[in-house]
């Protein structure tokens, strides 16, 4: 055993020389550096993981990949955002080894909320990371040969450009541009943020008082603390910087949009006054309508990733407790191997159901691929305060010590005396907006990467079928009885049983071509010869849905005994043909 | 009777072999076509240009326009507004021409002049045909009775779009049903009248001879007859409230239609005077009110109406039942996804709607009301005594599908049951045009009254005013109270150059004011000058007092 261990040692010693051989030639070439394993030695486009992209950002590198890439990367503007922006889209499979619209898919977005920025980060990297190992990388040669990857890096792109150039909170602004009015005044948007300190951030307005509830912390002098309930502070908070600019006597009350786009999908969606942030109807935010509409015309999608932050988890449906019972339990069985692989590999991440393990609601965007399409899909909420030193517990304090000790101070605004209008002489600070939810840049990389993996696994792990064994037996008279075993090699099936039970996807046909079919049949049990006859078109066998891991016995009574071929042909399993 | 009525059958029957035309000339004839529908409401808008004005809320997929007519004047968004949709449904060509027939009739009574000031304080949205793709079906070469719009759709959902429709076998251009003998069949013939099939009951002893289907082949060979024909979404099944997924004509999801998405759009950014939306469909509130469920208003996702909608469901229920001479209106429930409850539930509006015909009762011949058992049975009695020849009876057809067994094809005909006689529809409009009228008449209706001002002290002076509804629907149902689209009645005061604010808001939302009820407002002024008090919301019209302390 321990020879044979060694022996392998060896011989994947060989294979990785061989391998960093291939490259060698551009990495060694005098570039002054060492390829590290993992990573793309010399990409052709040369994208930085450490910092966040704006709208020009995306629109560049897409177009760069698109353009260094062509036979991997397709892009296509997928629609138009409120304010006219392009919705871009990239394909990215093998185009010179079969039609995409014939293979497995995954569909990745990021950034339905447009202050969780780094979800277009994750998309970006996972299509260059794709492309620039293809070829180099036999997994991954392998997985774009059979899968296709539709990645949308953002779907807010309006909202994701005001978040960066516009004064915001690093909860801001959420919602995308439409402009809604959010009090009811019967004006919109009139009184948002006020950057009073003119730094870009929105922080915290802070006043002095003998009878305030907060106190500044003795070891870190820009943490604000509770006081206990029986005690008095000398400082009270007053709020983000703002004013009340159109005199209602409230402050901030009416902000860019209002609505929640993961509150505006076609599954169980619910209206504004009971599912908080939902607009006019599903689909009625044309961002999202793009999405759906290509969702609707890729019927080969078989799986989806949503990425929002934060907080280090990976989550799939129900969103709604309302919706219990759509999730049932061999799809949960499927979610649960995917999902259990995804905390291995995302440390500090955990695998959680929404609406018991965040909350309830209705109309998010995993619920209809799921519950309307059949797909399985993740939403991974990136960023946890995990990674800030590694550990499960965070006390509130650690987010003052990894600024002061590993961002050295630059994470937070400190506190500056200000004259504001109606509050008097106040202080103004807080953490920046790009800290807290997105990730500093020297994490960034490591996460995209550790996320693009789960992906990976989750895109590998879309249906694979394989036609098994052709078998032939001589019924006399001049028939021959022909049975095709057809095997799905991964786990997720070509129909989710919640899409079995509502008939969303067409069954997968499985069809001889070339024979003189008599009749045709699935075979239920082969060994005990059980079999359902199909009447009309034998020589075109519907075939409910093909299991993960498990096979399909189908027989043809043919009477000619000619050259024929069986092929599978299941609209999110992909297309496969075996002659005989 | 039942001989004479036979007998004037066969002859109706004999009479249309006779003529042999494509288009039969029968009682149904005179509903309007699209293009007749279009030249009416063109021709309405343009005699009647100062107090009409057409519009076009989308284009379907089969080309025709969805028409609305904007009747009122002056400022017609800023006054209340009842919406009147028909054609939902789309094999309610009733409901269409109801929709267009109370414009007409309300534009033709413009020369009155409590019609004009009706015109100049409300507003009416008329949308008759929400689904005009649908409904030409019924003026085709072959008619059924066809609700879904021009949308390719997978209605069985195996894979191929549209690929068992219906055939004509017996030639008459209609698709009606049809009956297979066979010992297995779960069919037989009414009892009470033997042109109705019913299904068999084997726990009061009887036995099925039939198959019954609707008319045509199973081209697909799939055992199941004309399940995924021509005729996509019905647009009464895709609106967001308890919306059915993926049943055979709901679309592909919630809203998936340009034409619900084109009316919701106008309603709800546009609509923002409407107080009710008044539609000509299945669902029927104003025969027999909704009723209250308690269990229904408590839960997250609401299914009932709050009480005190219900309260004022009863008032025009009754107001309804007083205009309209056809009595004894049979239950007919709302339904998943239709227009009606997401007037309700989702646009938070009062929402009324009603088939505006039904069967009337039928009496022997002692005067006395017959009661039955069987829809059917009851129209088919009906059309008898009123010479209505809505039957297409049973006659063997050669069926390649059935090549052993007796085939018939016969059946009430295609939108019969749905539309009364053409000749009935002109008394129908008027009765309900009066209703209309009346209903609104009852508008929300914000006024400022009792306004006073009184020296406070010094320089200081107290404004005081009652914010009162003069009409009896309140300014917001109860629904509405908590839906966003439902605008609040905004009560301002805005103080000229003189006068500063003491106490009291310079602005306040008002949640809803009752019918006949008021909320009271004051404030402390100081200084001299003008000022300015504001009230109302586009539901109910805006009052304004403006006013000079010296």
């Amino acid at each position: 055993m321990k020879n044979l261990t060694q022996l392998f040692t060896a011989f994947l010693a060989i294979g990785l020389l061989i391998g960093g051989l291939s490259t060698s030639a551009r990495a060694q070439s005098g570039d002054g550096f060492f390829p590290a394993i993992g990573t793309p030695p010399n990409p052709e486009v040369d994208a930085r993981w450490d910092h966040y992209y704006n709208y020009k950002g995306i629109t560049d590198l897409t177009k760069e990949l698109a353009e260094a890439h062509p036979d991997l990367i397709k892009r296509q503007s997928i629609g138009q955002s409120v304010n006219g922006r392009e919705i871009w889209a990239l394909t990215v499979t093998n185009f010179q080894n079969g039609n995409p619209d014939n293979k497995p898919g995954i569909y990745i977005d990021g950034n339905i909320h447009s202050n969780e920025i780094q979800g277009a980060e994750m998309s970006l990297y996972t299509a260059w990371y794709l492309a620039e190992t293809f070829g180099d990388i036999d997994y991954i040669t392998n997985l774009l040969d059979q899968k296709v990857f539709y990645i949308v890096p953002t779907i807010n792109p309006d909202a994701r450009e005001h978040y960066m150039q516009e004064p915001n909170t690093p909860h801001t602004p959420r919602s995308g541009l439409k402009p809604v009015d959010d009090d009811g005044d019967g004006r919109y948007d009139e009184d948002g943020f006020d950057d009073l300190d003119g730094n870009g951030h929105i922080t915290l307005m802070r006043r002095k008082t003998d009878r305030g509830n907060y106190r500044v912390d003795p070891k870190y002098p820009n943490k604000m603390n509770r006081v206990e309930d029986d005690e008095f502070g000398n400082y009270e908070i007053l709020g983000y910087e703002g004013k009340d600019n159109d005199g209602d006597g409230e402050v901030n009350e009416d902000r860019v949009g209002y609505y929640d786009p993961n509150r505006d999908w076609a599954w169980n969606w619910q209206p504004d006054y009971i599912q908080r942030g939902a607009y006019k109807y599903p689909f009625s935010l044309p961002e999202n309508r793009a999405v759906a509409d290509f969702v609707l015309d890729h019927p080969n999608i078989a799986a989806a990733q949503s990425y929002h932050n934060s907080g280090g988890m990976i989550l799939r449906g129900p969103g709604a407790r309302e919706d219990v019972d759509t999730y049932n339990d061999q799809d949960v069985e499927v979610y649960n191997q995917l999902g259990n692989k995804g905390e291995k590999l995302l440390p500090g991440y955990d695998y959680l159901v929404v609406y018991k393990d965040l909350y309830s609601v209705f109309g998010g965007e995993l619920d209809w691929f799921y519950g309307g399409r059949g797909i399985f899909t993740f939403s991974n909420e990136l960023w946890t305060s995990y990674l800030m030193f590694n550990e499960e517990e965070n006390s509130s304090e650690d987010r003052y010590q990894f600024n002061k000790n590993l961002l050295f101070g630059s994470a937070f605004v400190d506190w500056k005396e200000y004259d504001h209008p109606t509050y008097g002489k106040i202080e103004i600070g807080g953490f920046k907006k790009n800290f807290g939810r997105a990730h500093p840049g020297f994490l960034l990389e490591e996460d995209a990467h550790r996320n693009m993996a789960f992906t990976i696994y989750h895109a590998y792990q879309t249906p694979h079928l394989v036609i098994d064994e052709i078998d032939e037996k001589d019924l006399g008279g001049g028939l021959t009885q022909v049975t095709a075993v057809v095997t799905n090699t991964r786990i997720i099936p070509t129909h989710a049983s919640q899409d079995l039970k509502n008939n969303i996807e067409r069954p997968d046909y499985i069809s001889i071509d070339g024979a003189n079919v008599q009749a045709g049949m699935i075979v239920k049990n082969r060994d005990m010869n059980q079999t359902v006859e199909q009447k009309h078109s034998p020589a075109k066998l519907e075939v409910d849905n093909i299991p993960g891991m498990e096979s399909v016995v189908v027989r043809w009574i043919i009477s000619n005994n000619d050259d024929y071929t069986v092929t599978v042909n299941s609209a999110k399993g992909g297309v496969a043909s075996k002659s005989k | 009777m039942k001989a004479i009525g036979k007998l004037l059958l066969s002859l109706s029957v004999l009479g249309m072999f006779v003529l042999c035309q494509p288009r039969q000339a029968d009682a149904q004839d005179g509903y309007s076509t699209y293009e007749e529908l279009t030249n009416q409401l063109q021709d309405l808008e343009s005699s009647y240009s100062s107090y009409a004005n057409l519009q076009s809320l989308t284009t379907t997929l089969g080309d025709r326009k969805v028409w609305m007519l904007t009747l009122g004047s002056g400022d017609v968004k800023n006054h209340p507004a009842v919406a009147v949709i028909g054609g939902a449904k789309g094999s309610h060509l009733l409901g269409s021409e109801l929709a267009l027939k109370f414009a007409e009739n309300l534009l033709n009574q413009t020369s009155q002049d409590s019609i004009q000031q009706l015109l100049e304080s409300t507003t009416f949205y008329v949308v008759p045909r929400l689904n005009p793709d649908a409904a030409e079906q019924l003026f085709a070469d072959l008619k059924y009775a066809r609700d879904g719009n021009a949308k390719a759709t997978d209605d069985d959902r195996d894979g191929p779009v549209n690929e068992d429709g219906f055939e004509d076998l017996n030639g008459d251009g209609l698709i009606t049903m049809m009956r297979v003998k066979d010992q297995a069949g779960k069919w037989m013939p009414y009892s009470n009248d033997e042109r109705v099939m019913v299904k068999a009951d084997i726990n009061d002893g009887q036995r099925g001879s039939y198959q019954y289907y609707s008319e045509g082949r199973d081209n697909d060979q799939d055992g199941k007859y004309n399940e995924d024909g021509e005729g996509g979404v019905n647009l009464n099944k895709n609106f967001t409230y308890d919306y059915p997924n993926f049943t055979p004509g709901a679309g592909e999801h919630m809203a998936s239609e340009k034409e619900n998405r084109a009316l919701m759009n106008f309603l709800y950014e546009k609509g923002k005077n409407v107080f009710a939306v008044m539609s000509f469909g299945p669902a029927n509130n104003l025969s027999k009110p909704v009723k209250f469920n308690k269990g229904g208003v408590e839960k997250r996702v609401i299914s009932s109406w709050f009480k005190e909608d219900v309260a004022l469901n009863k008032y025009i229920s009754k107001m309804y039942k007083d205009e309209l001479s056809l009595k004894d209106a049979p239950s007919a429930p709302a339904q998943p996804g239709d227009l009606f409850q997401w007037a309700y539930f989702h646009y938070g509006r009062f929402s009324f709607s009603t088939p505006g015909w039904w069967t009337p009762v039928v009496t022997d011949s002692a005067d006395e009301k017959q009661s039955f058992k069987n829809n059917k049975a009851e129209y088919l009695a009906w059309a008898d005594q009123h010479d209505v020849d809505a039957f297409v009876e049973w006659t063997e057809v050669d069926h390649p599908d059935f090549p052993n067994k007796k085939v018939e094809v016969g059946g009430i005909k295609p939108g019969y049951m749905l539309n009364p006689p053409y000749e009935k529809v002109d008394s129908l409009a008027q009765q309900h045009t009066d209703f209309i009228t009346k209903l609104a008449e009852d508008h929300p209706d914000v006024k400022l009254i009792n306004f006073e001002t009184e020296s406070a002290g010094d320089n200081l002076t107290r404004i005081s005013v009652d914010v009162y509804n003069d009409g009896v629907f309140p300014t917001a149902s109860k629904l509405g109270e908590r839906n966003r689209w439902v605008r609040k009645v905004k009560l301002s005061l805005t103080l000229g150059d003189g006068l500063s604010l003491v106490s009291g808001d310079r602005m306040r939302m008002i949640d809803s004011i009752a019918g006949d009820d008021d909320v009271k407002a004051s404030w402390l002024v100081r200084g001299d000058g003008d000022f300015t008090i504001e009230a109302g919301a586009p539901i109910t019209g805006f009052s304004t007092i403006e006013q000079t302390i010296n």
